[in-house]
């Protein structure tokens, strides 16, 4: 459709309601606008009906003693307080801020490694090595956690057997029972079910880097190391900012893994704040102890995406 | 033109999204004559909803179905609906159903679900009309127990019982023939001394014939009941005191219980094993890396009959004095009062024809894998391909100790049991996670 096919059914209209600035009218533009509202209402209905209200209830909530078949009590910031004398929320917190900690940088440079090396690969290989990563994201989690859960078993699970095959565990290990290793059997398993969707959007927003600007810098003499850090890594920065903030988000929000896997043993050693919202919640029944660490839990992973925003947003 | 399209698929989207939102209306259900008796109100043309744990068959919808096809030939003019529940989930998806106000009208599970949990917090219909003279006559021969089980506090029925087992552990026989442990066990009595346990778990482990001869799986609350059982049998503690006011698993007996068993885990007697659940040592068991369980009874067997290859031999847990005392097991109905006296009438109808019908009631039990609470049903396995087999567990039904699990906080000194155990594995002061356990278990007494 040509501007002029655009435009003439315009000039059909009184000069007086025409926008000076892109040759609309007024009551088109309203109608324009209205159209768009009313596209938009059906998921501003669900965004305000299933986020927008439920964080309010939970903040609401929060502030009182809420439990099943009894009227709440409002117990001001009490749970809140209660929260921060919990050993429990802070082995919690601290367990949680670990998988965060480690998951989100291995998972992104991880993922960034495997993506620069199949990029460039023709469609069938790069696809097949795509399939492989993204296969446990499509894979139920049960499924995974059942697989993962036989590997590690203490007495007939294939990690033992290897570890002990190759010399580097003498006994066997009880990889999920024992304090020491559970947490990171869970960040394991968090890992390989993570680098799935990095690594698809990687190798999307490598292959979009401007070829002619790294062809350039090589005929420049620019190393390889320099081309990716000074041509590549600018461009793909805007992915790397997304991939760093819905790891983060995922990781804090470890949950299922935990319950199918750990139930938070042994002795809390895998505890994380979502795994203890719902133990509280739905097991306990304690609903306003469970929103007041949902609303902090909230916070700080709001805290974190903003920093990632800023710091990333500024190489940006 | 394009302002009508815009208008009408946006109409198309928020109408395609209410459509998603499902209704909550009752069909089918008649006017409430404020009736409290089943009999007496009409219950034509009522829907109700049945939701149901997997206990035994009635996990299976063939089955349910078919109780169902039999309960409308008398009753055509009600509708039953069931929705299959795990253990896993079931918790959670009856616990949003009470906060959304859309319970079920049946329930069938426990007393310490139905009593204890929703029954104390005012959600449960009071069934007391069920517990006829009769009824309660014919359930109190069986169990006196059964009956103060389905009883609250405040003398109301909240579960009409159908079936009840008592929980019992079972060893490798062949296993414990080669590994000469047979020796320990009174094959007459199925019991055995907490002594002789001991020696057959060393005999088994000197024999190299099992990964481990015990594991003690502390990796969540299912299946709990072996493990309470295991160790208050050890010295004959108790978990509770005798009416059920407070936890007493820090009694001396227990303490030494728990610090024997902490000894053997050092020694490799047994294993402290927090990254199993009942159903991880029980398919350890059934492929021969661990030499016995302590999670089982009949409907266990059943269960993984196909996948044994050895004689899984059913056994009372080890006591000092020989005489053990088993967890029991009582599976029952319950109403969740939803405010409607004909889906009520309706419910209790389907408990009666369930329970009490004299054709129904015993093949209603037999899909269960347990024993019936009425003992006017006799043996209901007379005659069946199972009668053997369940004529075995039947011998353990004596033995059913005290049915302490109606005790207020029960669900959460669950957890706080696991992760006691956890800690004496790990090596924590027995006395010190035992105390630990019936202060937290205590404190939710009185939530």
């Amino acid at each position: 459709m040509t501007t002029s096919a655009i435009k003439k059914p315009l000039k059909q209209k009184g000069p007086s309601k025409r926008s000076t600035v892109l040759g609309i009218s007024q009551a088109e533009a309203r109608r324009e606008t209205i159209s768009a509202y009313l596209f938009l209402l059906p998921f501003l209905v669900v965004f305000v009906g299933f986020v927008l209200i439920p964080m309010v209830m939970c903040l609401w909530t929060s502030f009182f003693d809420s439990t099943m078949a009894r009227e709440d009590i409002f117990v001001g910031f009490g749970n809140y307080i209660k929260m921060f004398q919990d050993e429990i929320f802070w082995k919690a917190l601290m367990n949680t801020a670990l998988i965060v900690v480690v998951a989100v940088p291995t998972v992104t440079a991880f993922s960034l490694w495997v993506a620069s090396a199949i990029y460039k690969m023709k469609g069938a290989a790069c696809s097949f090595f795509r399939c492989v990563f993204y296969l446990p994201v499509v894979t139920g989690t049960v499924a995974v956690t059942v697989v993962w859960k036989w590997m590690f078993n203490n007495y007939y699970g294939i990690v033992n057997y290897i570890a002990k095959g190759t010399g580097l565990i003498e006994n066997n290990v009880n990889w999920l029972g024992n304090e020491k290793t559970a947490i990171w059997c869970i960040i394991l398993i968090l890992f390989t079910t993570s680098i799935g969707q990095p690594i698809v959007l990687y190798v999307s927003a490598l292959g979009n880097v401007d070829a002619s600007l790294v062809e350039a810098a090589e005929v420049d003499g620019a190393t390889r190391l320099q081309t990716f850090w000074k041509i590549m890594w600018p461009q793909i920065t805007p992915t790397t900012l997304y991939i760093l903030v819905i790891t983060t988000i995922n990781s804090f929000q470890c949950f299922a893994l935990i319950q199918l896997l750990t139930s938070g043993g042994p002795n809390h050693s895998t505890d994380t704040i979502m795994y203890y919202i719902y133990y509280k919640a739905f097991k306990l029944y304690e609903y306003g102890y469970g929103n007041a660490m949902g609303v902090i839990l909230a916070i700080v992973i709001a805290l974190f995406s903003a920093l990632q925003f800023k710091v990333a947003g500024k190489r940006d | 033109m394009k302002k009508a399209l815009a208008l009408v698929m946006a109409g198309v989207m928020a109408l395609s999204l209410a459509a998603c939102g499902g209704s909550t209306a009752n069909s089918g259900s008649t006017t409430s004559t404020g009736s409290t008796g089943s009999q007496n109100t009409n219950t034509s043309g009522t829907e109700i909803t049945l939701w149901t744990y997997p206990i035994g068959s009635w996990q299976d919808s063939a089955t349910v179905d078919g109780f169902i096809a039999k309960f409308n030939e008398k009753h055509p003019d009600i509708k039953v609906n069931v929705e299959y529940l795990d253990y896993t989930n079931g918790d959670d998806k009856v616990t949003t159903a009470i906060e959304a106000k859309n319970t079920p009208d049946i329930i069938f599970e426990g007393p310490e679900r139905l009593v204890t949990n929703w029954g104390a917090k005012g959600l449960m219909v009071d069934l007391s009309d069920l517990w006829t003279e009769e009824a309660t006559a014919d359930i109190s021969q069986t169990s006196e127990a059964v009956v103060n089980a389905c009883k609250s506090a405040d003398g109301k029925y909240y579960e009409y019982p159908m079936c009840m087992t008592a929980h019992n552990m079972a060893i490798n026989y062949e296993l414990f023939e080669k590994a000469g442990a047979l020796q320990y066990i009174d094959e007459e009595t199925r019991s055995w001394t907490t002594d002789n346990f001991v020696k057959a778990l060393e005999a088994i482990k000197e024999s190299g014939l099992a990964a481990t001869p015990a594991i003690v799986y502390c990796g969540g609350q299912g299946g709990d009941q072996g493990t309470r059982a295991l160790v208050n049998n050890l010295y004959s503690g108790t978990y509770t005191n005798a009416d059920h006011t407070a936890y007493t698993a820090n009694s001396e007996a227990n303490v030494k219980a728990l610090q024997l068993l902490q000894d053997l885990n050092k020694q490799g007697l047994v294993n402290f094993d927090p990254a199993a659940q009942a159903s991880d040592e029980l398919q350890m068991f059934a492929n021969g890396t661990a030499a016995m369980t302590f999670c089982w009874n009949a409907s266990n067997e059943a269960t993984y009959a196909s996948q044994v290859n050895f004689t899984p031999y059913a056994m009372n847990f080890p006591s000092d004095d020989g005489k053990a005392e088993l967890c029991g097991g009582i599976w029952g109905f319950g109403i969740f009062d939803n405010g409607d006296q004909a889906k009520i009438d309706a419910a209790k109808t389907f408990i009666q024809f369930i329970c009490d019908d004299a054709t129904q009631g015993p093949a209603s039990v037999q899909a269960t894998g347990f024993f019936p609470v009425r003992a006017s049903f006799g043996n209901v396995y007379e005659g069946t391909e199972n009668a053997e087999r369940m004529a075995t567990f039947a011998t353990f039904l004596p033995n059913m100790g005290d049915y302490y699990n109606v005790t207020g906080g029960w669900t959460e000194q669950r957890t706080a049991w696991w992760n006691m155990l956890q800690e004496i594995g790990g090596g924590t002061d027995v006395k010190t996670a035992a105390d630990k356990f019936v202060t937290t278990a205590n404190a939710a007494i009185a939530k």
